[in-house]
């Protein structure tokens, strides 16, 4: 049996945590920039708050009902999305857990009897709980798109599942299957919906009854029949190892208030590029193309959410490089050639791709040893920056001022990684 | 690195420990005799965390506590994985508040006391909200 270990409303729980008196209160996580709401707690939902509705439409229901609103402090939320998953790890080994994303969780079951699972299922959600704080829901099944149908189920009626789902018989299969509309199983996305909709495939169970022949014929492409497959029961997505490293890194946030100057967007894409830099250090990876985007906004009042235009371009590098100088100086030009006078940005990104590993460290005998240097001076500074946790040591490209930081105005402190935000008790 | 043990409870300081960690001298003269012996050195973490994932710090502000050591300022070592006995310290949420008190569970009711007569036992009974956040196992306390 394979389970998923999905934490309820996860950043919301990140925020309870040292915080008691939100218990049973409804509570908001606002995006990057305070834009939108990324995460709500039942009592939220239950007001009507929307799901990544932006925050200012949703702003007189908050304020009506005390809503408590939060910006997003991912320095706690990736402390304790670690703590939930080395929990796991710890209970089941680290071969059998795959970490999906950053609260959610694959564990292969295949070593416990069938008998048990029901009762491990309640020691994975206690023990999460009892250790971390965090609550979970658990849905357990025999193939991983199963176990997300579980999965969700769980939470849909919690005083009765007490967040737990499993599917170890014929008959709760069928019956989660017939509950589940086609658009809520795990990888049908809006338009492959549409498309099952027209051959009067309206829920999960009316696609598992298809045979593969069916699906060959209609739906084509090996996503239709491994998802067939999966909700019979047939395992053919398999659990996947950890991803050591990433095949292309990329930095962006929105701007604090909009920009109009090149010399603000300058200093932002410097800043993007040296923290795309050190994420390519980290994983001693180095690139070879780089990409920078503008996102312009848009010409109407209530135009900071909608898309706007986005405007990129990127150069290629001689050679692969991570080092942070060698980066900000062709993004800076980039920046050069997108710019234009006169238009009101709101936005910025740097890609770093065509990512290698970086050997110049071991292969130290081919280089010049100038450039040995420049690398052992990135060293230094990641060191000085992560120990010191903080931008201590920036290029000067990246600035002193920086009036386009985000704005981020209900940040809770970092209760798990600064002595000096450590939670007060009496 | 890879355990293969189910429901191991706990481990002790930092997991990523390799035998690289452990000094050695390397003089370039004598040496290699003290450097067959040279062995891990003390790591606080050890002591302080024993299960990782599950151990979180505080800070205190309040001298309830001060008879069994705890003063204010004091960082306090919590740990949710362990279960609370009576007279233990914990880490208590009582109605939307967190305190330090021992902890005394009796036939109906329980009972949060500091150890500062100045201090009014906080009694639990069924119309508090109340949690166990953790258990406090270590207090570090600055001297100099």
């Amino acid at each position: 049996m394979i389970a998923i270990v999905d934490c309820n409303s996860f950043y919301c729980s990140c925020e309870r945590l040292f915080r008691p008196d939100l218990e049973n209160k409804p509570v908001v996580v606002l995006s990057n920039n305070d834009g939108c709401i990324i995460s709500r707690s039942d009592e939220a939902k239950a007001l009507g708050v929307g799901m990544a509705g932006p925050y200012f439409k949703a702003k007189p229901i908050i304020e009506a009902n005390n809503v408590a609103v939060f910006s997003s402090n991912y320095n706690l939320y990736g402390d304790l999305s670690w703590r939930v998953m080395e929990t796991l790890r710890i209970m089941f080994s680290q071969n059998n857990v795959e970490v999906y994303s950053v609260d959610e969780a694959f564990i292969n079951l295949d070593i416990i009897p069938l008998e048990q699972i029901e009762d491990v299922a309640l020691q994975i959600k206690n023990t999460v709980e009892q250790w971390t704080g965090i609550k979970v829901s658990v849905g357990i099944a025999a193939t991983k798109v199963l176990a997300k149908v579980a999965n969700r189920l769980s939470k849909k009626n919690k005083a009765i599942t007490n967040c737990i789902m499993v599917l170890n018989t014929k008959e709760k299969v069928d019956a989660a299957l017939k509950q589940t509309s086609i658009d809520a199983v795990w990888g049908i996305g809006f338009s492959y919906a549409e498309k099952l909709l027209k051959y009067n495939i309206n829920t999960a169970y009316d696609l598992s009854k298809k045979d593969i022949t069916w699906a060959k014929k209609h739906l084509g492409g090996v996503i239709g029949i491994r998802l067939i497959q999966e909700l019979k029961g047939i395992r053919s997505i398999q659990m996947k190892d950890e991803l050591l490293n990433k095949k292309m890194i990329m930095t962006t946030r929105m701007f604090g208030a909009a920009v109009t100057d090149i010399k603000s967007i300058k200093e932002a894409v410097a800043t993007y590029a040296s923290r795309a830099a050190e994420k390519l250090r980290r994983q001693s990876c180095a690139a070879k193309t780089i990409s920078v985007f503008l996102v312009a906004k848009q010409e109407s009042h209530n135009a900071s959410f909608n898309r706007g235009t986005t405007i990129n371009t990127y150069t290629t590098l001689p050679v692969a490089t991570s080092l942070t100088h060698q980066l900000i100086k062709p993004a800076i030009e980039l920046v050069e050639r997108l710019f234009e006078q006169g238009m009101v940005y709101k936005k910025a990104g740097v890609m770093l791709s065509d990512i290698v590993l970086d050997t110049s460290i071991q292969g130290n005998l081919f280089l010049s040893e100038t450039k040995n240097k420049t690398r052992f001076l990135m060293d230094v500074m990641d060191n000085i920056n992560f120990s010191q946790r903080g931008d201590v040591l920036k290029f000067a490209a990246s600035g002193t001022t920086r009036n386009w930081k985000m704005q981020q105005n209900f940040h809770s402190p970092k209760y798990t990684s600064r002595w000096d935000d450590l939670c007060v008790v009496k | 690195m890879n355990q293969e043990t189910l429901y191991q409870s706990a481990y002790n300081g930092t997991k990523g420990f390799t035998q690289q960690d452990v000094k050695t001298a390397n003089a370039t003269g004598f040496g290699a005799a003290a450097d067959d012996f040279m062995e891990r050195g003390i790591d606080l973490n050890e002591m302080l965390i024993r299960n990782k994932p599950a151990t979180y710090f505080f800070r205190m502000n309040s001298n309830a506590m001060e008879s069994s050591g705890i003063f204010s300022g004091d960082v306090l070592v919590v740990d949710r994985s362990i279960k609370a006995t009576n007279n233990a310290i914990i880490v208590a949420a009582v109605n939307g508040e967190l305190f330090v008190r021992r902890y005394n569970q009796s036939f109906k009711k329980a009972v949060l006391s500091a150890d500062n007569k100045r201090f009014r036992d906080i009694v639990i009974d069924e119309f508090s909200q109340f949690q166990c956040w953790g258990i406090v196992t270590y207090v570090i306390h600055q001297l100099h």
